[in-house]
């Protein structure tokens, strides 16, 4: 199984507030056990408690699927709404693609 | 019942009137024809006496014979009231031709009595010229008699066609009225149905309108448990102060919450938490959720488990997400230990230092199964704050990191001024007359300096500076009671519109 297709990016942007909770929700809706996900956040600056529950429910999900997730981020405004959130330590958090991606390809072969 | 009396008296009334009208009419009707009849009899009997008259003058003129005088006398005497009386009855039939005829018929009859009669009973010898003028003159009189016969035939019949028509519609009248009763007995048996079942639609309704009447103030009462912050306790030892202001835009209520529980004469619970999103929901999973803290730090003094027991209670029950700090703070040893569930940092100001923000860990509450959560204990000294807070307090501008350096700002400048309401200072620093976006709750938990030395003289001063904390707190209940009557004036309208 190649690198590429051995998992799913999911991209956000921008402010993820109770106005995108919709949009977002259907995002992060996977059906079944399928590939690993990067959920690339690296442009994101802000979330509400309506987006953070939406991403707790989504690593949940993940969970029960045994589903391996990573998150990238990009700014540190981010990092610490993540951080009040709770979910740093939740996720695996990433500033860096490569070193996002090597975690789910190494989760994979485990 | 009222409709129905008054359909059914007018229906009486309807009923006499047009019965009366065509009683008259017809008894005119009927009154008409006898006169025509009786015109008919008067002009048979003129023509007949008049015959009788000729019959004997021609009997006597060939005879002779008194005998025929007879017969003459009597028709003599009695056809000039015969054709008077014909004449009245053809004016009272209004027929001035027929009236005009029979006048006529006098006088032609008058002229052939002098002029045919007499000389022919005198015996006179000129007879050719006399029986010429006696048939002129009988002639006249039966055309006379002819033209009253027809004008009164015509009257007549004229009249026997208005009868029948009288009949006809007495007839048709009749008819309609039987329809018209019969159709409004049916209208009036359809219309009680139609009453039977408004009224059982009706009862209906309202049963619905009270039921949903019940439902939309328990829940407008929800809340206002949920607007109305519980007080905060007055203590010797540790002051409060808080501040709760909702966002400006009227659907977003309800969300944020503040509480403290005196758990002894040094030592208190607090809580400040947040349920995702806002509105009913929000508020019913904030009620819950405060109600499942405050039981909780009861019967256990650890912050982490505390949340922990909550986390699974609120899970059972579904709520939101539900973000909150909880702890405790002891006077006595000037130690505040608390745990931390997706909410911003708690800030601690102590004297002489510049304020910190605590650590923070805890995932949200009602989310996960086994969040793991972490008790901190930070030893402080008297004097020292403890600033609690929502995240419309740092994310205004949704820039963390400089909503943190506003807040920090704040809390300093509110410390240095020894602010009597250092939650309410706080808020107005920072929102400084901005529209706010989101709820704003803060509390402040203060270690009150030399407590514990003072006694009861401190005691009251402390007090009075914590009886001015509530007073940010009633003005925003105040607001509240407000959204809460604009809620009801709007579940009043919808009623009003599903009653009309």
């Amino acid at each position: 199984m190649s690198e590429q297709s051995s998992y799913r990016v999911i991209s956000l942007r921008g402010e993820l507030d109770i106005s995108r909770k919709a949009e977002i929700g259907a995002a992060l809706q996977i059906a079944g056990p399928g590939p690993a996900v990067l959920v690339d956040l690296s442009d994101v600056q802000y979330a509400d408690s309506t987006i953070i529950a939406e991403m707790l429910r989504f690593r949940e999900d993940a969970r029960r699927c045994g589903r391996r997730l990573a998150v990238l981020i990009g700014d540190p405004r981010f990092r610490r709404v993540l951080q009040y959130a709770g979910l740093e330590s939740a996720f695996a958090l990433f500033e860096d693609r490569g070193a996002a991606l090597t975690y789910l390809s190494a989760a994979e072969t485990t | 019942m009222k409709v129905a009396a008054a359909v059914l008296a007018a229906i009486v009334i309807v009923v006499i009137v047009a019965g009366t009208l065509v009683r008259s009419y017809t008894r005119a009707a009927f009154a008409n024809e006898q006169r025509a009849t009786g015109a008919r009899a008067l002009a048979y009997d003129a023509l007949q006496y008049q015959l009788d008259e000729e019959t004997a003058v021609r009997g006597y003129a060939a005879t002779h014979n008194d005998a025929f005088l007879d017969p003459y006398a009597a028709a003599t005497s009695a056809l000039p009231a015969t054709l008077r009386a014909l004449r009245d009855a053809a004016a009272a039939l209004k027929l001035p031709v027929a009236a005009d005829a029979a006048s006529d018929a006098a006088a032609t009859n008058s002229a052939w009595l002098q002029d045919v009669v007499q000389p022919l009973l005198a015996r006179r010898t000129d007879a050719l010229p006399i029986e010429k003028r006696g048939k002129d003159l009988v002639d006249h009189y039966r055309a006379d008699m002819r033209t009253v016969q027809d004008a009164v035939s015509a009257r007549k019949q004229a009249l026997d066609e208005a009868t029948e028509t009288a009949i006809d519609r007495l007839n048709g009248f009749v008819l309609l009225v039987a329809i018209a009763i019969v159709a409004l007995g049916i209208a009036f048996g359809v219309q009680q149905t139609r009453l039977a079942n408004d009224l059982a639609a009706k009862e209906r309704e309202a049963a619905q309108l009270a039921a949903a009447y019940e439902t939309e103030k328990r829940l407008a009462e929800t809340l206002q448990d949920a607007f109305v912050q519980r007080p905060l306790p007055v203590l010797p030892a540790v002051s409060f102060s808080a501040t709760y202001v909702p966002a400006t835009e009227e659907a977003k209520v309800g969300g944020d919450w503040y509480d403290a529980l005196e758990l002894g004469r040094d030592r208190v619970m607090f809580v400040i938490g947040d349920v995702a999103g806002h509105g009913l929901e929000a508020a019913v999973a904030m009620n819950r959720a405060r109600q499942a803290l405050v039981t909780a730090a009861i019967v256990d003094p650890d912050p982490a488990r505390l949340l922990a027991r909550v986390n699974r209670e609120l899970l059972h029950q579904r709520v939101r997400m539900v973000t909150a700090v909880c702890g405790y703070a002891d006077a006595r040893t000037f130690e505040f230990t608390y745990a931390t569930a997706g909410h911003p940092p708690p800030v601690l100001v102590e004297p002489g230092r510049p304020p910190r923000m605590l650590h923070v860990g805890g995932l949200p509450l009602a989310v996960v199964d086994d969040p793991e959560y972490v008790t901190h204990t930070v030893q402080s000294v008297p004097g020292a704050m403890l600033v609690l807070y929502t995240d419309g307090a740092v994310e205004h501008s949704r820039d963390v990191l400089a909503g943190e350096e506003t807040l920090l700002a704040a809390i300093r400048s509110a410390s240095d001024a020894r602010a009597g309401n250092p939650a309410a200072a706080i808020h107005s620093t920072i929102f400084d007359q901005h529209a706010v976006g989101d709820d704003v709750a803060i509390m402040t938990v203060a270690f009150v300096s030399g407590a514990h030395a003072g006694g009861e003289g401190d005691a009251a001063i402390v007090a009075a500076g914590a009886r001015g904390a509530p007073d940010g707190v009633r003005g925003t209940i105040v607001s509240l009671g407000d959204a809460v009557s604009r809620l009801r004036e709007r579940a009043a309208r919808r009623r009003g519109r599903l009653a009309s």
